[in-house]
C-alpha cells in the first residue's frame, strides 16, 4: 500500500474541513503499521481512504497495486469484500446473529456457499478461543471477547490488509493487550499487512512502526526502536 | 446472506411483532371488509337463491333489480306460459305494507304474494308447520329478513291499542302463529315463521296468497310483480329468458344474470357500498402507515448494521435483496395470519350473530394483493436510506 500526497476534505465553502492535507505513507508486507495523533487529526479519514470507503480527492493512493478511485462503486465494493478486512471501535457485530453467523458474513457476501462459510468460521472463531460459544448472540458476551469475533470476522476470508479503528479503546488493559497480540499474530501471516489507528499508548510495543499524525499530516514515522520516544 | 436477513429481522422482536401486526391488521381489514360487502351483496338477491327451481325471472323491462320492482299486467303470466320449452310458471308480488301491532306500533313489512295454487315461493316454515296454513283465511307468515327485534308484538293482551292510545313500552314477544297485524285496517293472522334467507337492506317480510294480497292491498292496476318460470328439459335458461323476451316484450333474465344484475345495481345505488369503499381504504392507509412506519424504522435502526454490511463489500443489490427479503417474509406470514384470523372472526360473527360475512375466492386474493403493495411500498421507502448510505459511518465514534 502506497499514498503519496493524498488529500481529503468534508463539506464546501465556508463549512469546509480539511481532513488529509497531504499524506505520503507507505504500508509493508507482514508488518504492523499503527496511525498515532490527537483527536480529530484525521486518522479515520486516512484509514477509509486506504480501504476504499471514502474518495481522496487528490494525489496517489495504491492499494494491493489497485488505484481504488478509479474502480466503479460495485467493483470497489467487491475489492473491500475479498481483499480488506475491518474491525471497529465499537465492534459492529450484527446483534441478532450468534458468532458464527456473524463470522460468516464476509465470506458469504464473497459468495461461498454457507456450509463452507460455517466450517471456516467455526474454526476462525477456534483461533481466537472462541470455540466453546459459537451459538451465542454477541449481546451475550464481553466487550473483549465482542472484538475477538470481530477480528476473526477481519480475518475469515484471508483479506491481505486489515485495518483497525482503536480497536482497544473500549476495552480494558489486560484485554487490550491480549487482543493486540492476537492482532499481531495475525500480521506475522506472509503477504498481510495491518494497520491499527489508536489512542492508547500502552500497545504502542506492538508496532512495527509508528506513524505520528497532526492536523491532516503525516508528522513523523517512527521505526520499531523509537516507541519510547512517544511514550 | 438472506437467510441472515432473516434472522436480523426476527431477532428484532418488538419491530417485528409489529410488522406482522400492521401487515396482519391491513390484510385482515381489507379481507374483512370486502367479505362483508360480497356477504351483504348476497343477500340483495336472497330472494332469487330462495327460488332454485325457478331459472327464469320474467319482469317489467326497466326492472333492474330484486330491490327496486315495478309490477306488470296480470295477462302477462298466461303470455309467459304460452312460451314454448317452460316447464312451469308461477306469479310473484312484491309490494311494501305497513303493518299495525296490537299495542299500536306499525311496522314496515315487504309483502311477498306467492301463487294461490302452487304457493311457489313460500320458504319453508319454522317449527315443521305446513305450507297449507297460508291458505287460511287472513293467513300471514312473516320472517325477519336479516332485522332484529322488528317482529316484537307485546306480551299482555292489556297493552292493547286503541284504548288510551299506542303503548310503544310494554313488555314484548316475538310474533308467533295465532298472533294478529293489521295491514290497510285488514286483519293478517300470523300462521306461522318462514326460514326465510336475511336480505338486504334488511326488511322483514310477510309472505301471503297472492288473493289475500289483493284484499290487503289498496286497488293497483297491476299487482304482479315477477313471472318465476323453469326451463323445460333440454332448454337452457338463457335461451328461455331469450325466447320470452322476444315473444312477450317482457325482460327475461336466467336466476344468474339476475343476480349480477342485482349486485351491479346495489354496487352503484347503495350508500353501503361507499362506507365499504372508505373502510377499505381506510384499512389501507393504517396498514401503510403501521407497516411502513415500522418496515422503516426498523431499517433506519439497522441503518449501522448496513453501513457495516456496505463496508465489507455487500454491494446495492445484495443490500437491497435483503430488504426485500424481510418485507417479502412480513408479507407472507401478515398475509397468512390475517387472512386465518379473518376466515375465524367472519365465520364467528356468521354463525352468532348473524352477520352478512362471505369469503369468496377473490377476497382473500385481493387482501393479499394489497398487503403485497403495502409492503413493496414500505421496502421502497426503507431502502433509500440504505442505498444513500455512505458506509464511512462505521468508523464514526458512536
Ligand atoms: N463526515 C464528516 N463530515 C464533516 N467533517 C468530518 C466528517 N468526518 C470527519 N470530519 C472532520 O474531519 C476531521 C478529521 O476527522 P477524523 O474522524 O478523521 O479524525 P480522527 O483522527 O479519527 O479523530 P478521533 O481520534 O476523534 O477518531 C475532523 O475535524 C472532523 O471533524
Ligand atoms: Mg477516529
Amino acid at each position: 500500500m502506497r499514498c503519496t500526497g493524498v488529500t481529503k476534505s468534508y463539506g464546501a465553502g465556508d463549512a469546509k474541513v480539511m481532513a488529509l492535507r497531504g499524506i505520503d505513507l507507505d504500508v509493508r508486507h507482514g508488518e504492523l503499521l499503527m496511525v498515532v495523533g490527537p483527536s480529530g487529526c484525521g486518522k479515520t479519514t486516512l484509514i477509509s481512504v486506504i480501504a476504499g470507503i471514502l474518495d481522496r480527492d487528490a494525489g496517489e493512493c495504491r492499494v494491493l497495486g489497485r488505484d481504488l478511485k478509479r474502480l466503479g462503486t460495485k467493483e470497489r465494493a467487491r475489492f473491500r469484500g475479498a481483499s480488506i478486512g475491518f474491525v471497529f471501535q465499537l465492534f459492529n457485530l450484527l446483534p441478532a446473529l450468534n458468532l458464527v453467523e456473524n463470522v460468516t458474513v464476509p465470506l458469504l457476501i464473497n459468495g461461498v456457499p454457507r456450509k463452507d462459510a460455517e466450517s471456516r468460521a467455526r474454526r476462525v472463531l477456534e483461533e481466537v478461543n472462541l470455540g466453546l460459544r459459537l451459538d451465542a448472540l454477541p449481546g451475550k458476551l464481553s466487550g473483549g471477547q465482542q472484538q475477538r469475533v470481530a477480528i476473526a470476522r477481519a480475518m475469515v476470508h484471508e483479506p491481505k490488509l486489515i485495518v483497525c479503528d482503536e480497536p482497544t479503546s473500549n476495552l480494558d488493559h489486560a484485554t487490550g493487550q491480549t487482543m493486540m497480540q492476537l492482532l499481531r499474530s495475525i500480521a506475522k501471516s506472509p503477504g498481510r499487512a495491518l494497520i491499527v489507528v489508536t489512542h492508547d499508548p500502552r500497545i504502542y510495543d506492538f508496532a512495527d512502526r509508528i506513524a505520528r499524525m497532526d492536523d491532516g499530516k503525516i508528522v513523523e514515522v517512527i521505526e520499531g526502536g523509537g516507541k519510547e520516544r512517544l511514550q | 446472506m438472506l437467510r441472515l436477513a432473516m434472522k436480523m429481522l426476527v431477532g428484532d422482536r418488538a419491530k417485528y411483532a409489529g410488522l406482522l401486526f400492521g401487515i396482519s391488521f391491513t390484510s385482515f381489514l381489507v379481507t374483512f371488509a370486502l367479505s362483508y360487502l360480497c356477504g351483504f351483496l348476497t343477500r340483495g338477491f336472497a330472494v332469487v337463491t330462495e327460488n332454485p327451481a325457478a331459472n327464469v325471472w320474467v319482469m317489467d323491462p326497466a326492472v333492474e333489480s330484486t330491490e327496486l320492482t315495478t309490477n306488470i299486467p296480470d295477462s302477462a303470466l298466461s303470455r309467459v306460459r304460452s312460451v314454448a320449452g317452460i316447464a312451469f310458471a308461477v306469479p310473484l308480488a312484491f309490494a311494501t305494507v305497513d303493518a299495525r301491532f296490537p299495542n299500536g306500533r306499525f311496522q314496515s313489512f315487504r309483502l311477498i304474494g306467492v301463487d294461490d295454487a302452487t304457493l311457489f315461493g313460500l320458504p319453508p316454515l319454522q317449527g315443521g308447520i305446513s305450507a297449507t296454513v297460508l291458505r287460511t283465511p287472513d293467513a300471514g307468515v312473516v320472517a325477519s329478513g336479516g332485522t332484529a327485534g322488528k317482529l316484537e308484538t307485546p306480551v299482555s293482551k292489556a297493552a292493547q291499542w286503541p284504548y288510551g292510545g299506542p303503548r310503544l313500552d310494554v313488555p314484548a314477544r316475538r310474533l308467533a302463529a295465532g298472533d294478529e297485524l293489521l295491514v290497510n285496517d285488514h286483519r293478517v293472522v300470523i300462521r306461522g315463521l318462514a326460514k326465510s334467507l336475511p336480505r338486504y337492506p334488511p326488511k322483514p317480510l310477510m309472505y301471503t296468497t297472492l288473493s289475500n294480497a289483493a284484499r290487503l292491498l289498496p286497488p293497483e292496476r297491476h299487482l304482479l310483480t315477477f313471472v318465476l318460470a323453469r326451463a323445460a328439459p333440454g332448454v337452457s335458461a338463457r335461451e328461455l329468458a331469450t325466447r320470452i323476451k322476444a315473444q312477450t316484450g317482457l325482460k327475461a333474465r336466467s336466476s344468474a344474470d339476475f343476480k349480477a344484475d342485482t349486485v351491479n345495481w346495489l354496487l352503484i345505488n347503495s350508500e353501503d357500498v361507499g362506507d365499504m369503499a372508505s373502510m377499505v381504504s381506510i384499512a389501507m392507509l393504517v396498514g401503510f402507515g403501521v407497516t411502513g412506519v415500522l418496515l422503516f424504522m426498523f431499517t433506519t435502526d439497522s441503518l449501522r448494521q448496513y453501513a457495516v454490511l456496505k463496508a465489507m463489500g455487500a454491494d446495492s443489490r445484495l443490500l437491497l435483496s435483503m430488504i426485500f427479503v424481510q418485507s417479502g417474509l412480513c408479507a407472507v406470514l401478515g398475509t397468512g395470519l390475517g387472512l386465518g384470523l379473518c376466515a375465524v372472526v367472519g365465520k364467528i360473527a356468521m354463525l352468532e350473530f348473524d352477520y352478512p360475512f362471505r369469503m369468496m375466492w377473490f377476497t382473500p386474493i385481493f387482501g393479499g394483493l394489497m398487503v403485497m403493495m403495502v409492503s413493496v411500498v414500505a421496502a421502497v421507502i426503507s431502502a433509500r436510506p440504505v442505498l444513500k448510505l455512505e458506509p464511512g459511518v462505521v468508523f464514526a465514534g458512536r
